[in-house]
């Protein structure tokens, strides 16, 4: 079964091909400091419009998860249970990012968690989460 | 907090329901059009008094320009056709009661009809059409896909923070069973113990089978008129004394750091605002239940209660039927009576509120707070607070 793709739009398409090209990139503004996710076209803080795409750590924490036993799409049907984080950025408290754990670990509230990346596309790539270290 | 609401100046006359099932037969505008009849029938009206209609849903209701003329309405003079779920169900009263009481229209009928079993299920299988990119692109792709793992994912965050555990879960999804039994209209009658919701497979840990909703065919239809018509209706009216709609996040941002708060308090203040009520003033509450968590966060999040108190006061019998101090979803909700996306949450606070909820009517019946999803799937919440009049 094919991978679900992302659908982009003008403002994330630079989200996808970054993490296409293995890396994780949020919107900064260029004004006020403030990263910005998901993507946008004006700072969430300031409302600046001079926001430039920067690469992060990589790194968070577990806020919460998931384990999902229903089928709810064809697509992940071989996966199931499959585990989902919600991660809090390194970067910034109120950024937290929904992704598969590839860790095969009990998760808990304030494990370190790393970023990994999969190019799906050459335009798409994957962002799931793994144990730090 | 003072919001320019126009108390009062609303209210719901007539209701109107569908029978709910799995499998209703017929189409998902058959079962409008005879929920709107209902609806204006109930209120001593007929179809040609209506001159608005709302309605809500992500692609799976029937618009109303297409209602309109199946209704014989030979000029519509205002409507709602509101995009997305249960999260904006309570706002298209809102909208109503302002419309009529700004005199823009003089007769709105708000209905949600869907087939939602045997049609367009929840899970994006049957015609369902799939909702906008924007947030999805940032979910679906990782198998983060529908409500019921978004809010299971704010479930654990609460398990966490206060020690929440299963069986809590358990006895909000027994209370609504209990009250379902003697509910004529509800899809799930038979008792539920806890070692059936402790049995009951999992579909996304931490929720069970029975912490989530059941998928529905049906509608139901309510007509909102002014408050000076109403009083020459055959019923005892059902004022809209505030409404609060708005608030929400999705995807935790701007300043929202953990799931375990509920997103009720972002609106909370302003609905109480807008009735000139507070929490204490609540007889009963029938409170958006797509799943057993979204009972436990509205409880605390409209200040019914304190923050991680609401295990021990179920414990307590707080929140019964039957000698409760503040009885919550008398008819079983969407849990155990149906999922029509919050509009039969409508229905059953008239009937109690008119005193016609025959085995399932409760001693305090003329304030309600009746409630829409919480934010952090759609990014809205929405609430009511229906009043007898006096």
């Amino acid at each position: 079964m094919a991978p679900v793709l992302p659908i982009p739009d003008r403002d994330s398409e630079p989200y996808w091909a970054a993490l296409a090209a293995g890396r994780l990139e949020l919107q900064k503004c260029l004004d006020c400091g403030h990263w910005t996710w998901p993507p946008r076209p004006i700072c969430s803080f300031c409302q600046s419009d001079h926001l430039s795409w920067r690469e992060v750590a990589g790194t968070g924490e577990v806020h919460s998860w998931v384990t999902t036993h229903n089928v709810y799409s064809a697509a992940f049907a071989q996966l199931v249970p499959y585990v989902t984080l919600l991660v809090r950025l390194d970067e910034q408290a109120d950024i937290l990012i929904p992704g598969q754990f590839r860790s095969v670990v009990e998760p808990y509230q304030g494990l370190k968690v790393r970023a990994r990346t999969e190019p799906l596309t050459d335009q798409i790539g994957e962002l799931s989460w793994e144990v730090d270290g | 907090m003072t919001t320019k609401f126009p108390r009062n100046q609303a209210a719901i006359a007539g209701i109107g329901a569908t029978e709910f099932s799995k499998d209703s037969g017929v189409s998902v505008f058959s079962l409008a059009a005879r929920a709107v009849k209902a609806a204006v029938a109930d209120a001593g009206l007929e179809p040609k008094d209506i001159d608005g209609l709302a309605t809500f849903g992500p692609n799976d209701s029937v618009a109303p320009n297409l209602l309109a003329p199946a209704l014989g309405i030979k000029s519509l003079s205002w409507y709602v056709d509101q995009f997305l779920g249960g999260s904006v169900s309570m706002s298209i009263l809102g909208q109503a009661a302002l419309a009529v009481s700004a005199g823009v229209a003089e007769c709105v009928v708000c209905y949600r009809a869907l087939n939602g079993r045997s049609g367009a299920r929840m899970n994006g299988s049957g015609a369902f059409v799939q909702r906008p990119p924007w947030d999805m692109q940032f979910k679906a792709s990782t198998g983060y896909i529908v409500p019921a793992q978004e809010i299971a994912m704010a479930a654990r965050a609460h398990m966490l923070r206060y020690g929440t555990t299963s069986e809590d879960l358990g006895r909000l999804a027994i209370l609504c069973r209990n009250n379902a039994i003697d509910n004529e209209r509800a899809m799930m009658r038979k008792p539920l113990t806890m070692e059936d919701y402790l049995d009951s497979r999992w579909i996304v840990e931490p929720f069970r089978l029975f912490d989530c909703c059941l998928e529905t065919d049906g509608a139901v239809a309510v007509a909102v008129v002014s408050a000076d018509r109403a009083k020459d209706l055959p019923h005892r009216p059902v004022m809209v004394r505030g409404a609060a709609w708005g608030g929400g996040v999705n995807l935790i941002n701007n300043g929202h750091t953990d799931l375990a708060d509920s997103p009720a308090t972002l609106i909370a203040d302003r609905l109480y605002g807008a009735a000139g009520v507070g929490p204490s003033d609540i007889d009963f509450a029938e409170l958006y239940d797509c799943f057993t968590y979204t009972l436990l966060s509205q409880i605390e999040g409209y200040s019914l209660c304190d923050a991680g108190e609401v295990p021990a006061r179920l414990v307590e019998g707080s929140f019964s039927r039957d000698g409760g101090s503040l009885p919550i979803n008398t008819a079983g909700g969407l849990l155990s009576e149906g999922y029509l996306h919050g509009m039969n949450h409508v229905f059953e606070a008239v009937e109690q509120i008119r005193g016609s909820a025959g085995p399932r009517q409760i001693d305090r019946h003329d304030t309600a707070l009746v409630t829409g999803q919480l934010g952090y799937v759609s990014g809205y919440s929405s609430a009511l607070i229906l009043e007898g009049a006096r």
